[in-house]
């Protein structure tokens, strides 16, 4: 199987001669990747955190619910999202199919799951006496709040980082709703779909290497944050 | 709170670099086509878009799927024009109103492929002699199955040589994917196929020549591939650039283009034939 | 010292289960004043603790706190009472962060690094060695004086304690008692502890309460002696211990009534006494002995059959006995001696 080597071979010669289609990709995934894990944390953490930290009626419910969609695969995700940002569809005034923006909001969609379930969990995870004695030590509702999260800060740190995992390496809803147009919306993955839709094998591997790269960096960045913290 | 730092570190980080992809191509309106796998495949079209956006002034970006969700994405008003390759269907959506301005092009020819030891005895043969023999035999078929420009091309051929359109049988392989997927699944099962000719070039040429599907069919009149672009109807899309659409469809089909797409070479071979005006 | 009431508990119950029940039926804890409670594992301690600390609320019955309804408490009043709990919880900072906290929560910046050094010095621990430290390089005891120095920081006018020196190696227990010692002897500050360690707790406190089985059920050192009783025929009623001795009491109100004996109503004996009225002579053994806060007593633990009589003689008796741990003798006292809990009769 030559496919493998010539895979490797290829994937560092793309990087290493600056391959401009190869970086436009790469940085096409960061973009869309970045815009759409910030508004999962955004809307995720204060979510995640709502669900673990207070007891309401229904509660089990959502939370069924929640970890449910985490099971959504990305062309339902993609699908339901296009139906609303198609210009038929409720949203089609903002023209956002075939953008960057389109892709962050449907890969938003797909994983705030992620970040509100696994939020939710390390906040439920905490130690009650934290509690106690962040409310002995004299804390009202707001700092309990903030602490609880600052006390579960690795385990969300975690939860992000599965969401960019899932965010960088989905294919499904980039290329729906992003539509694979060259030196826009075309992200390492749908290339690599386009490249092996054309029988490119070794270039499909090589973005494969390129985008293992990528998430390893990601990663490896994430850990040293970890460690200065 | 380093926490919060990084995240609006990460917000300034993605906001830094939404904008700084896109002022690039900022200033030119953008013509949005959808269009059918093997025009992109090929690499037709990354071939044609500079010339197209230099003497139109436009931006030209396309979305590759199968010639029916291009037209479904036509339909939704999601693109402004496209480039597709299934006559009968093509006339039919623009009589229910949803194109307009339908111009045929370019074509290139079908050829049905199968494996070198050709089991089903079809080399050769007039197309709905070929296409009994490998039902009879039967054969293995690897169909498309994905409503576009080819399998409706096949479908039409079944119809043509008599032959009720198999389903659910065990001879016949609907994959479901793109056309250098269907022509890899096929190689991989000794399986015959339909393809159009431009991406059976490119699929040789990923071969180094060695390939182990090779053509048994070819020439037949209706083995036509013609490709046609057509506008979407702003009388049903208000938002559709119309104005560039019109404007892309007369650049095709004129001389400059039209000698562009004859020029156009894979592996030393022609793919597409330039025919608009006839 | 003033003689307010920080806190008075009405008729306060609190349900664990169908079976277990916190019942105070009253209690007066003054301001400025050291509480200790005595009292097994389980017996309803913390519990109450938490009560009196505001992190639990789901009570009956009324609590009130500088004469206002705990359940009505402002902001402001709740900041007056802190409390330690037994298995202490640092926050995943620095030892320094953790001690600050809540000053800074308080808003009160001022001086905030001295304050939290000179709390830090209190509980024995270093400032320059172990501020910096993360809550996950220290041990266990040094956890626990950080989470003390952190509650002494607030310089809060309650400061109710938890087992503050169960648990920890005895640095710690030695720099946790001197820290509360520095801390009692400033004005108007109302502890309230809880702890196993009862001679350390009769030093510290001024009075210790007895809890057991969800009852405060005695003042001082009450020996505490739980049922079954039954009747032995006459008038008596009689609990068997397990190696066979059996302890007589008089008329309890219920079979299970839970009976108290003062210290001082036991007499010891070096040999089995004979010809007496007294109907309880008991053999065991001197487990502890210990003066009894600067009086010119001793407080003697005879350990009979597995549990512990604390009495209470003369130190001029203690002598004549030749009393030293270990040793074997008798103690005695009469039925009617043992008086049986009544809620109403404590206070």
């Amino acid at each position: 199987m030559g496919y493998i080597t010539g895979g490797f071979l290829k994937a560092f010669q793309l990087l290493g001669t600056g391959d401009p289609e190869t970086y436009s990709a790469v940085f096409t995934t960061l973009k869309v990747s970045s815009l759409s894990i910030a508004a999962s944390l955004i809307i995720g953490i204060p979510a995640g955190f709502f669900l673990g930290y207070r007891e309401f009626r229904g509660k089990r419910q959502v939370r069924t619910f929640v970890d449910t969609l985490l099971a959504l695969p990305t062309v339902v995700v993609g699908l339901l999202v296009y139906a609303f940002i198609s210009r038929r569809g409720p949203f089609g005034n903002l023209g956002m199919l075939f953008t960057i923006p389109g892709i962050a909001v449907a890969q938003t969609v797909l994983v705030t799951p992620i970040v509100v379930s696994l939020t939710a969990t390390a906040i439920e995870g905490l130690d009650e006496r934290m509690r106690v004695t962040l409310v002995t030590l004299g804390a009202d509702r707001f700092r309990i709040a903030l602490a609880s999260l600052k006390e579960a800060q690795f385990a969300v740190l975690a939860a992000a980082v599965t969401a960019y995992g899932r965010a960088i390496s989905e294919v499904g809803v980039s290329m729906m709703i992003g539509g694979n147009i060259k030196w826009h919306t075309r992200t390492i993955t749908t290339a690599i779909a386009l490249e092996t839709g054309k029988g490119e094998f070794s270039m499909g591997i090589a973005l494969g290497i390129v985008l293992l790269l990528l998430a390893f960096i990601v990663n490896w960045g994430l850990i040293m944050l970890k460690k200065r913290a | 709170m380093r926490k919060g730092k990084v995240l609006v570190a990460l917000v300034l980080f993605a906001c830094l670099l939404l904008f700084a992809g896109t002022t690039v191509f900022a200033d030119a309106p953008v013509l949005r086509m959808a269009t059918t796998t093997s025009t992109d495949n090929t690499g037709l079209l990354d071939y044609l878009a500079p010339y197209a956006n230099k003497s139109l002034g436009i931006e030209l970006q396309w979305v590759a799927v199968g010639t029916g969700k291009a037209l479904e994405l036509g339909k939704n008003c999601d693109v402004d024009v496209l480039m597709v390759h299934a006559p009968e269907t093509e006339l039919q959506y623009v009589k229910d109103g949803y194109g307009k301005d339908r111009t045929q092009f370019m074509y290139n020819d079908f050829v049905i492929i199968g494996p070198a030891g050709d089991p089903a005895g079809a080399r050769g043969k007039s197309v709905p002699e070929a296409m009994k023999k490998i039902r009879s035999k039967p054969a293995l078929f690897a169909s498309r199955g994905d409503n576009s420009g080819t399998h409706v091309k096949e479908l039409e051929l079944w119809k043509l040589s008599g032959i009720v359109v198999p389903q659910k049988e065990s001879w016949y392989i609907e994959t479901g994917q793109g056309m250098i997927n269907t022509i890899n699944i096929a190689a991989e099962c000794d399986a015959y196929t339909l393809t159009d000719r431009g991406t059976f070039i490119k699929y040789e040429s990923n071969w180094e020549g060695k390939t182990p599907l090779i053509i048994l069919i070819e020439g037949d009149k209706s083995l036509r591939n013609q490709y046609s672009v057509i506008a979407v109807n702003p009388t049903n899309c208000s938002k559709v650039r119309y104005d560039l659409a019109t404007e892309y469809i007369k650049w095709i089909s004129a001389p400059e283009a039209q000698r562009l797409i004859a020029d156009f070479k894979l592996m030393g071979k022609q793919l597409f034939i330039p025919n608009a005006g006839e | 010292m003033t003689h307010e009431t920080a806190y008075r508990l009405h008729d306060l119950k609190f349900r664990y289960s169908e079976q277990f029940l916190l019942d105070v039926p009253s209690l007066e804890i003054e301001k400025g004043s050291s509480v200790g409670f005595a009292g097994p594992n389980g017996s309803g301690k913390t519990t109450l603790l938490k009560i009196l600390a505001f992190l639990e609320k789901r009570y009956e019955g009324h609590l009130l706190f500088d004469g206002t309804d705990a359940r009505e408490i402002g902001e402001e009043a709740r900041t007056k009472v802190t409390y330690l709990l037994q298995d202490p919880y640092l926050l995943k900072r620095s030892v320094y962060e953790n001690v600050a906290w809540g000053l800074k929560v308080r808003g009160e910046r001022h001086g905030l690094r001295e304050r939290v050094y000179e709390a830090l010095d209190w509980v024995g621990l270093d400032p320059k060695t172990y501020a910096s430290r993360r809550w996950n390089e220290i041990s266990g005891g040094e956890a626990k004086r950080a989470a003390l120095a952190s509650r002494l920081v607030l310089k809060t006018e309650v400061l109710i304690l938890d087992e503050p020196t169960a648990n920890v190696d005895r640095k710690s227990a030695i720099g946790i008692r001197n820290a509360i010692e520095r801390i009692r002897a400033e004005d108007g500050v109302t502890l309230i502890i809880a702890s196993h360690d009862e001679v350390w707790l009769h030093e510290i406190s001024e009075s210790v309460l007895r809890v057991s089985g969800g009852k405060i059920v005695g003042r001082g050192a009450d020996n505490i002696i739980h049922g079954p009783w039954r009747p032995d025929g006459r008038d008596l009623w009689t609990k068997t211990l397990s190696d066979g001795q059996a302890i007589f009491g008089v008329g309890p109100p219920t079979d299970d009534g839970i009976a108290v004996l003062d210290p001082s109503s036991i007499i010891i004996s070096n040999s089995r006494p004979a010809g007496m009225s007294a109907r309880n002579i008991l053999k065991g053994v001197v487990a502890h002995m210990w003066e009894d806060g600067g009086s010119e007593k001793l407080r003697v633990e005879v350990e009979v059959s597995g549990a512990a009589f604390l009495c209470l003689i003369t130190r001029f008796a203690a002598d004549d006995l030749r009393l030293l741990p270990g040793k074997e003798v008798w103690i005695v006292f009469k039925a009617s001696s043992m008086q049986w809990y009544r809620p109403e009769s404590l206070f």
